[in-house]
């Protein structure tokens, strides 16, 4: 992890600040940064998103392939998440630096998606046991300003909602073979449902306080912190995962407040999230958008 | 400015990818028009104020604008030097890529001729009138959109230019812009947004200059006035012919139709050797010949065998609902043959029906109007000059000028309720009969390249006048003190060949062969090299000859006349005198041959003793060598093969036959011959064995078995054996199949043979195994052509592989590539097919103009029979005919063929005729009555009629004033044989 270097009195600080619930950029131990979110702005991709919070920079761009299920789920599309720290992050990625890292939010993702209630699988089926699609979500971090596993999973939904899959028809060949017809206007397309497609959010552990949406200081000073992966269901937010990350222990009363914690904030950051994209969709309609990208 | 274009595309492997092409949009793209006064003009002004068509429909100066399905109906009416400022939108312009090469192809010339004002405007990429594709909207939609934006773009952007106050004072009416579509659709929308619009046959029918472009309207949407009910089964839609072609229960292939029976034809498909049978008018299903299509194969009960009946489509008229009579007619046809078919089971072939067009290989069609019965009616039947294609429904006004023209006429469509495909009027050859008409159909039917050469092909050139340099002496070797002479049929102006011979101190000979050396002049790669291999070969016609070269270099420069210092590629052997070869070289040299000859004059120089200077007694030593070379070359199993050749002598002025005779053959044409093969092998060895991988080679490949069922058949019924197994063995049994009573039998059976050959095809070395560059024809092992470059481009690269290879040439990365070479190969072999039978037409066509006004009796030989005719052999003329014996219940034309009582019976076992106690055999003399038939008008055809023997009732009586006498064989010796 990108490592900030400061010295005891400033952990006192922070840590004074913590406990005084007034963070050192003024927020409560339950705000976010502020956010800025833009979705289609890479035209070679299928779907992708840019997120930027404070200074932590993500890009996410979504390539399809057609692939085969499976044996033991047929009917069940696939997902690969990689994620590639840029050496434009901080110099220690360079080389194989990030490796570890982004080998962590792989995982956390996986597994954060890996229930067939977080993630509907049979929706990128086409053809149950013969042909489905593969989604490939190519993680770039651009920045890294502190809590990454939040911003990373809050581009890849936002990423997976901008996904457009070419509508395709099968035919029926001999021996039951199948062949696949793409509908040849690029308007044609099907969309994702990201209802239950879930979030990461990760919960500090800060003296005994616990708070979220750390800072890369703030994160420093954390001797451990839970990452709760939260799924939506029917308005009721579900957890879809855990894990910790960090030295310390915790204890299970802590545990279950970080639990409860990251559940709520969860469940406010989807909802968030999900108006958002559906304002931005409104604004730019079914066409190709006029994109900002990096040029602000 | 940029903007996307995305698309998603299907891979081979099945991946699906999206694809996003950045598009450039520009403000500096000019409008075109002389009259704008905003717009950066990159080129001269396209469209101009000059020309101004005049419109009923728009009474004002106006531009066009073409949509696509206009420039792909109509390319024929915009080939008429008749609309000008016309705007091309890319947009139009990549549909039709997309759809049709051939109409790009014709388009993009029209755009290049300056002097019509197209002007391509490239609106996919003006800021102003770039449409991007909305959601929901289809490709054609969109296209549609962007043509009709460009459209209105254009005309508001003349009108500001011509608003000012300028303009008003010059008092000229403004300029519109016109859009043209067919498609209905578009013509609303366009309405609704104040463009103004026509359909191409509303504007061309306002055109009051020029009414008779009407005739050149493509009638896709032919009225039809009688709505008949549909006559063919509907064809499959392309899905499901893909489908069906999939899941392989159809088949694909090229359909040929039968020239001899037009309900009649074969689908060539892989699998099956001899292709699959059609038969029937609702089998066929509107093929036309050279289409590829799809076919259901019948079960096997309902298979047929090829109709041995001789049918020929009978005149019908524009107005013509199909007849009850005709189509009883054709079902009895049928019948026929299915009933023949079921009795000998062991000829049943694979039988067929078509479902489905995968891909239309219309062109155009020369032929002649038929006249029509009524008078004053636009609707017509023209009849092509090929029997394969069905006749055409089209709709000319100016019939009563064609009526005696070679026109030509394209298909535009063959709906169900139509007898015969419909189609329009291109354009006219000229008078019927006329040489030059009739010359230009042959080359146009057979697809011979004949324009004049382009400016940029005469620019390779060498600049005259030409003299041999100083370097060029040092480069080659100096043989012009040789004695080498030429020896060529009279008339020759492209001698590409000549020979000398002399004793060397040791007693061997040395005998050159000397090529003109071409590939000096023809340099690879410019325009005069890639217009020479698209021709690939000179085409001879009767008294005229297309060259493939330039006529400088083909007639003066290349050609090997006497006493001319020329360029010479030499292939020089010692020969000992047993004609043996004891070494060989080859080298690039200056010749100045001695003596230009024809076959006959050296003939002369050679029996004439008195003769002994040097060129007559080398000729005597080649002719002594000659004669062993063939010798040994017969008996490694070389066939002698015979075709009916003959030689017209042309009226120098009118170009017509004067006189016909047989070729001659003398012993010098067979002296030339040797050496041109020995030369032809010497050089194939050499090339094989330096360029192992893209030599250009000639094989000849053993026919398959099946090919000489018919020779077998007909020598067996006359009591001989041929046998087949080897070249060798089927020499020495063709050599004993000698008749006595009837001295021209073996040259018949030699003729029979000829047509059981496979063409002989150029190849590359790297791409066939050794075993099978075997040239069975002349048994030998190995093969190329080098002695004619001047005529054959194959021979231009046999040459520059040779030169190559001895060091005399620079060689170029072409020259070793296989692929291209194999490309070439492929055109040469489709290009020498297409020269042979256009030669072979030009002789018809003569002999047609020869007998015109003439009747003549003339020995004949039966060569084949069949179930309702007999197939004759003239060999004076070497001319082959069809005797109708039985007669159509209508009459054929009416001469001999009235309703007789004279019945044939036709013996399948042996293949004979029998009428009353006249029986037909293969191979028997027969006198018939040659004359021209003109009566019909359309085709001319010359009328094979019996005289001997005589059968009462329908042979004619023999004429006392024949100009041949009937000879002495007649009925007698054809009862002999019963």
């Amino acid at each position: 992890m990108a490592y900030v270097a400061l010295s005891e009195a400033e952990k006192t600080f922070i840590l004074h600040g913590v406990e005084e619930d007034f963070r050192c950029d003024g927020r409560s131990r339950r705000d976010y940064r502020p956010m800025e979110l833009e979705t289609a702005l890479v035209s070679n991709a299928s779907g992708s998103a840019r997120l930027r919070l404070a200074n932590t920079d993500i890009l996410v761009g979504i390539k399809t392939e057609i692939d085969v299920p499976d044996p033991l789920t047929p009917e069940f599309g696939k997902l690969e998440f990689f994620v590639d720290c840029s050496a434009n992050a901080t110099p220690e990625f360079e080389g194989r630096g990030g490796s570890d890292l982004a080998q962590e939010l792989v995982l956390a993702l996986e597994n954060a998606y890996e229930s067939p209630l977080a993630f509907d699988y049979r929706t990128l089926c086409l053809i149950p046991g013969q042909q489905c699609w593969k989604l490939y979500i190519d993680i770039l971090i651009l920045e890294c300003g502190g809590n990454l596993h939040d911003a990373v999973s809050l581009a890849a939904k936002a990423a997976l909602h901008n996904t457009k899959l070419p509508r395709v028809t099968a035919s029926l060949l001999d021996a039951g073979v199948t062949d696949l017809i793409i509908s040849d206007n690029p308007y044609d397309c099907t969309r994702l449902t990201i209802d239950t497609v879930p979030l990461l959010v990760t919960v500090c552990k800060i003296g005994d306080y616990c708070l979220v949406d750390p800072s890369a200081e703030e994160e420093v000073c954390s001797p451990v912190s839970i990452v709760v992966s939260v799924s939506m269901r029917n308005g009721e937010a579900f957890l879809s995962g855990s894990h910790m990350t960090g030295g310390g222990a915790m204890h299970r009363d802590t545990m279950r407040n970080c639990l409860d914690l990251g559940l709520s904030i969860g469940e406010q950051l989807n909802t968030l999230l999900a108006k958002m994209l559906k304002q931005e969709e409104e604004r730019v309609g079914p066409k190709r958008p006029k994109t900002v990208g990096f040029l602000k | 400015m940029q903007t996307l274009r995305e698309f998603t595309r299907k891979t081979k492997r099945g991946n699906i990818l999206k694809i996003v092409r950045e598009h450039y949009l520009r403000d500096d793209i000019g409008c075109g028009s002389d009259l704008c006064k905003y717009c950066f003009q990159n080129e001269v002004y396209q469209l101009t104020s000059k020309h101004e068509i005049a419109s009923s429909l728009f009474k004002f100066p106006h531009y066009l604008v073409l949509d696509t399905n206009v420039v792909l109906d109509q390319i024929d009416v915009l080939e008429e030097d008749v609309l000008h400022n016309v705007i091309v939108l890319t947009t139009v312009l990549n549909e039709v890529k997309h759809k049709s090469s051939s109409i790009y192809k014709r388009f993009n010339e029209i755009i290049h001729d300056r002097t019509r004002n197209f002007y391509v405007f490239v609106n996919e990429h003006h800021k102003d009138t770039y449409a991007d594709r909305d959601p929901g909207e289809t490709a054609n939609d969109r296209n549609d959109r962007a043509i009709r934006m460009a459209t209105k773009w254009y005309d508001t952007h003349l009108d500001t230019s011509q608003s000012s106050k300028e303009f008003e004072r010059s008092g000229r009416a403004n300029t519109r812009v016109v859009l043209l579509t067919d498609d209905a659709g578009n013509r609303a929308k366009a309405e609704a947004e104040g463009i103004l619009v026509a359909s191409a046959t509303d504007y061309v029918k306002s055109l009051e200059e020029f009414p008779l472009l009407v005739d050149k309207l493509s009638h896709k949407t032919f009225d039809n006035e009688k709505q008949a009910l549909p006559q063919y089964p509907a064809h499959l839609s392309m899905k499901q012919v893909l489908e069906g072609l999939r899941l392989k229960k159809l088949l694909q292939g090229a359909f040929q139709a039968s020239r001899e029976n037009y309900l009649e034809g074969s689908v060539n498909v892989e699998t099956y050797e001899k292709g699959i049978l059609i038969q029937g008018r609702e089998c066929l299903n509107r093929a036309v010949d050279g289409d590829l299509v799809a076919v259901e194969l019948l079960p096997e009960s309902e298979w047929s065998a090829p109709s041995e009946i001789v049918l020929e489509e009978k005149n019908v008229y524009a107005d013509d609902v199909p007849s009850e009579e005709r189509a009883e007619e054709e079902k009895d046809m049928l019948q026929q043959v299915q009933q023949a078919a079921a009795a000998t089971s062991a000829e049943r072939t694979p039988t067929g029906r078509i479902v489905g067009i995968v891909r239309r290989k219309w062109r155009q069609y020369c032929g002649i109007l038929q006249p029509s019965l009524i008078e004053d009616t636009n609707r017509h039947i023209f009849v092509p000059a090929d029997r394969k294609i069905p006749r055409i429904r089209i709709e000319t006004r100016q019939a009563a000028k064609l009526q005696n023209q070679r026109i030509i006429v394209t298909i535009d469509t063959w709906p169900r309720n139509s007898r015969y495909p419909q189609g329009h009027f291109v354009r006219s050859l000229g008078p019927l009969g006329d040489m030059a008409t009739e010359n230009e159909v042959i080359l146009l039917e057979h697809d011979v390249p004949h324009c004049k050469f382009s400016e940029e092909v005469l620019s390779f050139l060498p600049k005259m006048p030409w003299s041999i340099t100083a370097e060029d002496y040092a480069k080659r070797v100096d043989l012009r003190d040789l004695f080498i002479c030429s020896v060529d049929p009279p008339g020759c102006t492209d001698i590409d060949d000549a020979l000398h011979c002399r004793e060397l101190p040791n007693g061997n000979y040395e005998v050159g062969v000397h090529i003109a050396d071409v590939s000096h002049f023809i340099r690879p790669g410019n325009a005069l090299d890639q217009e020479a291999a698209a021709r690939g070969t000179t085409v001879y016609l009767v008294g005229k000859r297309i060259d493939m070269v330039p006529e400088l270099l083909s007639s003066n420069l290349c050609s090997l006349v006497g006493g001319v210092e020329r360029f010479a590629f030499s292939c020089i052997w010692e020969v000992d005198k047993e004609a043996n070869v004891i070494n060989k070289r080859f080298h690039k040299s200056v010749i100045k041959s001695k003596r230009a000859m024809t076959y006959e004059e050296a003939q002369v120089l050679i029996d004439d003793a008195t003769q002994q200077n040097e060129i007559a007694k080398s000729l005597r030593q080649l002719n002594r060598l000659a004669k062993i070379l063939k010798k040994r070359r017969m008996d490694n199993g070389a066939l002698v093969l015979a075709s009916p050749e003959i030689r017209f002598q042309v009226d120098s002025e009118t170009h017509e036959p004067l006189e016909v005779e047989a070729k001659q053959m003398r012993e010098t044409n067979s002296m030339v011959e040797e050496f041109m093969l020995l030369a032809n092998i010497t050089v194939a060895e050499h090339i094989a064995a330096e360029f192992t991988e893209c030599a250009v080679l000639r094989r000849h490949p053993k026919p398959p078995p099946t090919n000489f069922d018919p020779l077998v058949k007909a020598a067996r019924y006359q009591g001989f054996q041929v046998d087949i197994e080897s070249g060798l063995v089927l020499s020495h049994s063709l050599d004993k199949c000698v008749k006595e009573d009837n001295p021209y039998f073996n040259t018949m059976i030699r003729i029979l043979t000829t047509r059981c050959m496979m063409q002989a095809v150029y190849f590359i070395s790297g791409s066939l195994q050794k075993e099978e560059f075997f040239h069975y024809g002349l048994a030998a092992p190995i093969y190329t052509h080098f002695t004619s470059p001047i005529r054959r481009y194959s021979d231009i690269m046999v040459h520059r592989l040779l030169a190559a290879s001895i060091g005399a040439d620079s060689t170029y990365a072409q020259l070793l590539e296989r692929k291209s070479n194999e490309e070439l190969c492929h055109n040469l072999n489709y290009r020498h097919k297409m020269a042979q039978y256009a030669g072979r037409a030009s002789v018809g066509l003569n002999t047609h103009l020869f007998f015109r006004g003439k009747e003549e009796d003339e020995e004949a030989y039966v060569l084949f029979v069949r179930k309702n005719a007999l197939q004759v052999l003239i060999p004076k003329y070497g001319l082959e005919g069809t005797l109708y014996l039985k007669t159509d219940k209508e009459g054929k034309d009416g001469v001999e063929r009235t309703k007789s009582e004279i019945i044939f019976t036709f013996n399948e076992e042996d293949h004979t005729q029998r009428c009353g106690n006249v029986v037909f055999h293969s191979f028997d003399p027969v006198t018939v009555r040659l004359s021209l038939d003109s009566s019909n008008v359309q085709h001319e055809k010359l009328v094979f009629r019996l005289v001997k023997p005589y059968i009462k009732g329908f042979s004619v009586e023999p004429s006392s004033d024949a100009d041949n006498p009937p000879t002495k064989k007649t009925k007698k010796d054809v009862k002999k044989k019963n």
